[in-house]
């Protein structure tokens, strides 16, 4: 066995009222992946902000360092010392080149004054060369695709010459086969002898690269197991300390009348010849690679990103919808993607943000908000969804992801739209919290709503699915009922 | 070559060229004085005073804040040094701009103080400041006027380089090229648009942004400093009052010019053009007789048609924009 390159012990945190780490530890070899498990909240985040130097540890933590006992002061500190970390949002500037954004690193920390562009490129191009990117260091980050920023993002870490590469949830915003690809470049690191600390909910990725798992719960260590020596099941139950199924609720019978008709729509660079019905009380999952036009052909219908050309139905009727508030008139609502940028008003409460889109409703005679009967549906609202905590006047940004997309979710229901659909209703959730959205997806489709679900994880939509959609370069490539059906068949439908 | 060509074209810069060359064609119909040595120098050297203090803006903006004690610390600035003047009648104009600089750069310190230290917003941090600042210079000079100043310093204010290029030409140029080598070369300079494209990144990567903000707001001060001297230097006399509202003027002009108010973009070269284009559009609206007050709402057209061209030319890239790669 190679020397470690970290190990950790004793490592605990604690902040006003609550202990985010609990005497946890954790160690890495050099060209090893070593995954970090556990729900939202079990305490990976503030492990990862200890390694990047952003927080310091409470007294008596011990880090060592290849073989020497250390701190970790700062974040040019951890640098120093061969740690960085690719962010999920990357941490990238998108106004400056990708050049600038490989090199900021080392300029910073030789700290010299004055800048050397030739330098700076020719570390870019060879951090990029490491990591096996086709990237212009010329271009701008901005117009660069999700899975090439974060190519720019992990040449910055290889420019920094780090030891330890720290990839927190780096497959959120990829397709499948950029994921591959990001598979790839993994095993580009492991050859070069940098050890990885990967951080993820996805359990199959987790196996696929993973050499070893630490798991955490509620901000204890659990356990530190082989990757070949554990299943799926075993890892899930030692991370949510209890068995989770994952049902599949199909059912195929007892649909209601059409809600929604679309009939060859198509906006050029979008979507092309999109045709479907979506009955009441039915639950359509859209699934595809991400780039395949489902979000963008969503928006569509939902008047964001009106199409070219083609029908669309409500209820029989023939509707133009140019705006997300006609089709709101026409009971359709939309849950983006993004709920932090898109869905929700993060320093507002619980209330404000479920009431935002219906607060018409609780005008009184004089044309003032009516505090009580907004308080009174807003309660009905976090109890049917189970909002926790379920304080009304909890702002939105101290939840927890799960909870927070629980919000939205109440948000749009509270429309009593009609035709609802959701944008990958569970990016960034956890287990738990997961099942317990697809319940209420299919709750409300009992109750008669007719469910669009768009999603890239297929073991999401073969669960709460009635029929699959399957979208390939803008156009549906395949559809099937939610019966016998298994991974591959549909994958086989969205890849060429 | 061609590429070249190409990108220039659809660069932000282009815009503001275009509008400079169309306004400069039909002046020059207008009146034979406009396209003339004279009258070019004449107006540039007018208009060097927002264009000085736009080149100290420009950081500011590019952070994604903004500074509207400009207008505060070009009237302290100016009062220091016609009292300093006054007082040290032996001094030499190096000397007068130096202390100009120093006084600007000690004002935006305070601003960068406040704003780091204290994490208030930009806007309230500098709108306070401006208010006490406009008050201790009333405070200092009951409003009067100070006038007398040494003949060196007359002498300095109409010297013109070979009978042509005034001293506040060398001024506003000397403003840009530091601003320009600050940007692109030097690691605050980054610091700067890192700032402004996303400030948490900046702290990850390890800028040192309280730092960078620091030297932001003292850079700007310093600008408003030398905006100072360059135009004491022009009218030979000191009034605190007539420095109201520069700061909307020298905002403007680096709007013009294509930075964005959101941050994380802007260039000295677009700046430039933005100084240019005031100084065309002042000298055209005069040169064509439009009255005075009607030249205002030219002007705040002029920025609001700017602005929005960049926007919509904007919008309709982003709509160009392939999303998908559909199969035909």
């Amino acid at each position: 066995m190679k020397e470690k390159f970290l190990e950790i012990s004793n490592v605990s945190k604690t902040f006003p009222g609550v202990k985010a780490l609990d005497n946890v530890k954790f160690d890495i070899v050099p060209g090893e992946v070593h995954a970090l498990v556990g729900e939202n909240g079990a305490g990976k985040s503030t492990l990862i902000k200890i390694l990047s130097g952003f927080q310091q540890p409470d007294l008596g933590a011990k880090i060592v360092i290849e073989g020497k006992e250390t701190k970790l002061n700062g974040v040019m500190d951890a640098i120093r010392q061969g740690i960085s970390v690719v962010y999920q949002d990357f941490s990238l500037f998108g106004n400056l080149t990708v050049a600038e954004n490989i090199g900021i690193n080392e300029i910073i920390e030789k700290n010299r004054p004055v800048l050397k562009w030739k330098e700076i490129n020719e570390k870019a191009v060879k951090a990029l060369a490491i990591v096996g990117a086709e990237i212009d260091p010329k271009e701008i980050v901005e117009n660069l695709s999700v899975a090439k920023q974060q190519m720019v993002a992990i040449a910055s870490a290889v420019a920094q010459d780090a030891k330890m590469i720290i990839l927190d949830e780096p497959t959120s915003a990829l397709s499948r086969n950029e994921v591959e690809t990001l598979y790839d470049i993994i095993d580009n690191l492991k050859k070069k002898n940098i050890a990885i600390m990967f951080v993820s909910h996805k359990m199959e990725e987790l196996f696929h690269v993973s050499d070893r798992f630490t798991i955490f719960r509620d901000g204890q260590y659990v356990d530190t197991v082989n990757a070949k020596d554990v299943t799926e099941d075993d890892l899930v139950s030692m991370m949510v300390g209890r068995k989770v199924e994952i049902k599949s609720y199909a059912n195929l019978e007892n649909k209601g009348p059409v809600a929604l008709k679309v009939e060859g729509l198509s906006k050029k660079g979008n979507f092309k010849d999109i045709n479907f019905e979506l009955h009441e009380g039915e639950v359509i999952g859209i699934t595809g690679l991400v780039g395949a036009g489902r979000s963008e052909m969503a928006q569509a219908i939902f008047g964001i990103n009106p199409p070219d050309a083609g029908k669309v139905y409500v209820q029989g009727k023939e509707v133009h919808i140019k705006s997300p508030s006609q089709a709101l008139q026409h009971g359709i609502a939309y849950i983006p993607e993004s709920r932090q940028t898109q869905g929700l008003v993060l320093p507002k409460t619980i209330e404000s943000n479920i009431t935002l889109p219906v607060l018409k409703k609780y005008r009184n005679k004089i044309g003032l908000i009516d505090r009580k009967t907004q308080r009174a549906s807003v309660d009905k609202w976090v109890d049917m969804l189970d909002v926790r905590p379920n304080d009304p006047d909890m702002l939105a940004m101290q939840l927890s992801g799960g909870n927070q997309q629980k919000v939205v979710l109440a948000k749009w229901i509270s429309t009593e739209a009609k035709i609802l659909i959701v944008d990958e209703p569970t990016n960034g959730v956890d287990v738990g919290a997961k099942a317990e959205i697809h319940q209420i997806i299919r709750k409300l489709a009992s109750e008669g709503t007719a469910v669009i679900v768009i999603s890239s994880e297929l073991p999401e939509i073969l669960s709460v699915s009635d029929r699959i959609l399957v979208m390939r370069k803008g156009r549906i490539a395949g559809e099937f009922l939610n019966k016998d059906l298994t991974q591959e068949m549909i994958m086989s439908k969205a890849v060429v | 070559m061609k590429n070249f060509a190409k990108n220039f074209v659809k660069r932000k810069e282009f815009g503001i060229i275009l509008i400079v060359v169309i306004l400069s064609v039909i002046l020059t119909f207008l009146s034979s004085a406009f396209l003339t040595v004279t009258n070019i120098m004449d107006f540039m050297k007018s208009n060097s005073v927002y264009g000085i203090m736009a080149f100290g803006m420009l950081p500011v903006l590019i952070s994604a804040g903004i500074d509207l004690s400009v207008s505060a610390t070009i009237a302290l600035s100016a009062v220091v040094i016609g009292k300093f003047m006054l007082a040290f009648p032996n001094s030499n104009p190096v000397i007068v701009i130096l202390v100009a600089m120093i006084v600007g750069a000690v004002v935006g310190v305070v601003n960068g103080l406040i704003i780091t230290k204290f994490n208030i917003p930009p806007i309230v941090t500098t709108l306070g400041v401006m208010t006490i600042v406009n008050g201790a210079v009333l405070l200092g000079t009951g409003g009067a006027w100070i006038s007398g100043l040494p003949q060196w310093w007359v002498s300095f204010g109409s010297f013109k380089l070979f009978g042509i290029i005034p001293t506040q030409l060398f001024m506003l140029i000397f403003a840009g090229l530091v601003t320009w080598l600050i940007l692109k070369f030097t690691l605050v300079g980054r610091g700067i648009y890192a700032v402004g494209g996303s400030q948490s990144s900046a702290v990850r990567v390890g800028y040192n942004v309280n730092r960078i903000l620091i030297f932001i707001y003292a850079f700007c001060g310093m600008m408003a400093g030398l905006g100072a001297a360059a135009h004491i230097s022009i009218v030979g006399q000191v009034d605190p009052n007539t420095y109201t509202g520069y700061e909307l003027d020298v905002i403007s002009t680096v709007v013009l010019g294509g930075a964005s108010v959101m941050g994380g973009t802007g260039t000295v070269f677009g700046t430039t053009l933005g100084v240019i284009l005031m100084a065309v559009l002042k000298n055209g609206l005069i040169l064509a007789r439009i009255p005075n007050y009607w030249q205002k709402v030219v002007m705040g057209l002029v920025i609001i048609i700017a602005v929005s061209v960049d926007v919509i030319n904007r919008k309709r890239e982003q709509a160009k924009l392939v999303r998908v790669d559909v199969e035909e």
